[in-house]
């Protein structure tokens, strides 16, 4: 099995792409980097205005690994959603088979990535959306999780498992034609949203979630999920 | 005149004021500086002679003068209130285009860079 991941990864690595958006992500970035150059994979990273060191470690990752590593720097905080379309239309220059989405933060096991790549790879589908175990997840990250899938079924008419989930992967076709508009947290509906519109194929990945203090400090929780349901009702008036 | 006469006449010739500055400054475009004199003349009138809003009043049938210079207030704050938090959204899409054009471009730059260097 190992080695059958290994020839995939030598054969498909070079098209996988990461993108990864980076807020003050000194503490972790550079493990969850090393964690993913060993693979063959390349990788994009935003560092979304950080105030720590996050462009620092990055940096010298890139210069160690220029051939994988592209940092792209926003010079203000301007939030997930606009991090996560930067990383887009930088991997989109190299037009690569596979753009996935990898939270910076180390709550996604790198081991769930290749199922996640392969429904793409073999054109089962258009987009792959990791789907954390809700029973695995603490409750007020999981009240957040579960109001936020409703409120997209709402929206946008869709049910996913997991409408928050950091780890995504887009086909080629997929991340040019998705048009994104959300500059904060509410980008993770949106892209549900846009699945449905551009009538893309979706498939859903189990994945396993890593949960550290660290992590549980980030992401989709009550109060983000209460500001993302203000954004949505206020994009019906826009 | 009364009390209420006199703080009407003075907001309405401080607004005139840093309007005229803020305009002579470059910071106000000529048809906001139109704008703003109009509600700021008409403070300034209505404060003096209170008896003309009665005359409006007549016109659109609210019953008193006061009534109608709160009801027209009001509707007019809401007004300025949605104009600027439309202009703020935009600015604030405008921000975010420019910060990933710029580190975009910023990446291409320091890569044919990089590209002269031996």
């Amino acid at each position: 099995m190992n080695s059958e991941n290994g020839l995939f990864l030598e054969k498909y690595g070079k098209e996988i792409f990461i993108v990864m958006p980076a807020f003050n992500e000194a503490q972790t970035i550079e493990k969850v980097m090393g964690e993913l150059i060993p693979k063959g994979l390349q990788l994009v990273v935003v560092d979304d205005g950080s105030n720590d060191k996050t462009y620092s470690i990055v940096k010298k990752v890139e210069k160690k690994y220029p051939e994988q590593v592209h940092l792209y720097r926003h010079p203000i905080n301007r939030g997930l959603g606009a991090a996560i379309l930067t990383g887009l239309e930088a991997s989109l220059l190299a037009n690569p088979m596979v753009i996935v989405t990898f939270d910076a933060d180390g709550q996604h096991h790198v081991d769930d990535l290749l199922p996640m790549v392969k429904p793409i790879i073999r054109q089962d589908a258009d987009v792959v959306i990791g789907t954390r175990n809700f029973h695995e997840m603490p409750l007020r990250k999981k009240f957040g999780n579960h109001v936020m899938n409703i409120i997209t079924r709402i929206f946008y008419r869709i049910n996913v498992g997991d409408s928050q989930s950091g780890l995504r992967a887009f086909s080629l076709n997929a991340a040019k034609i998705i048009e994104l508009h959300s500059r904060d947290y509410g980008v993770s509906s949106e892209i549900i949203g846009e699945i449905q519109r551009k009538q893309l194929k979706l498939v859903e990945v189990p994945i396993e979630t890593i949960y550290t203090d660290y992590s549980l400090s980030k992401g989709t929780d009550t109060k983000i999920g209460l500001k993302i349901l203000a954004k949505l009702i206020k994009n019906i008036f826009k | 005149m009364l009390i209420y006469q006199l703080i009407g006449c003075v907001i309405g010739i401080i607004g005139l004021v840093i309007s005229l500055l803020r305009f002579r400054d470059g910071k106000m475009s000529l048809n906001m500086l139109l704008v703003w004199t109009v509600i700021w003349v008409l403070l300034i009138v209505f404060s003096v002679y209170p008896t003309t809003t009665s005359l409006l009043s007549n016109i659109t049938g609210i019953g008193r003068g006061l009534d109608i210079i709160l009801i027209f207030g009001l509707i007019g704050c809401f007004y300025l209130i949605f104009k600027i938090y439309g202009m703020i959204e935009t600015i604030e899409e405008e921000i975010t285009l420019l910060t990933r054009e710029i580190a975009l471009n910023k990446k291409d730059n320091s890569g044919e860079k990089s590209d002269d260097e031996p």
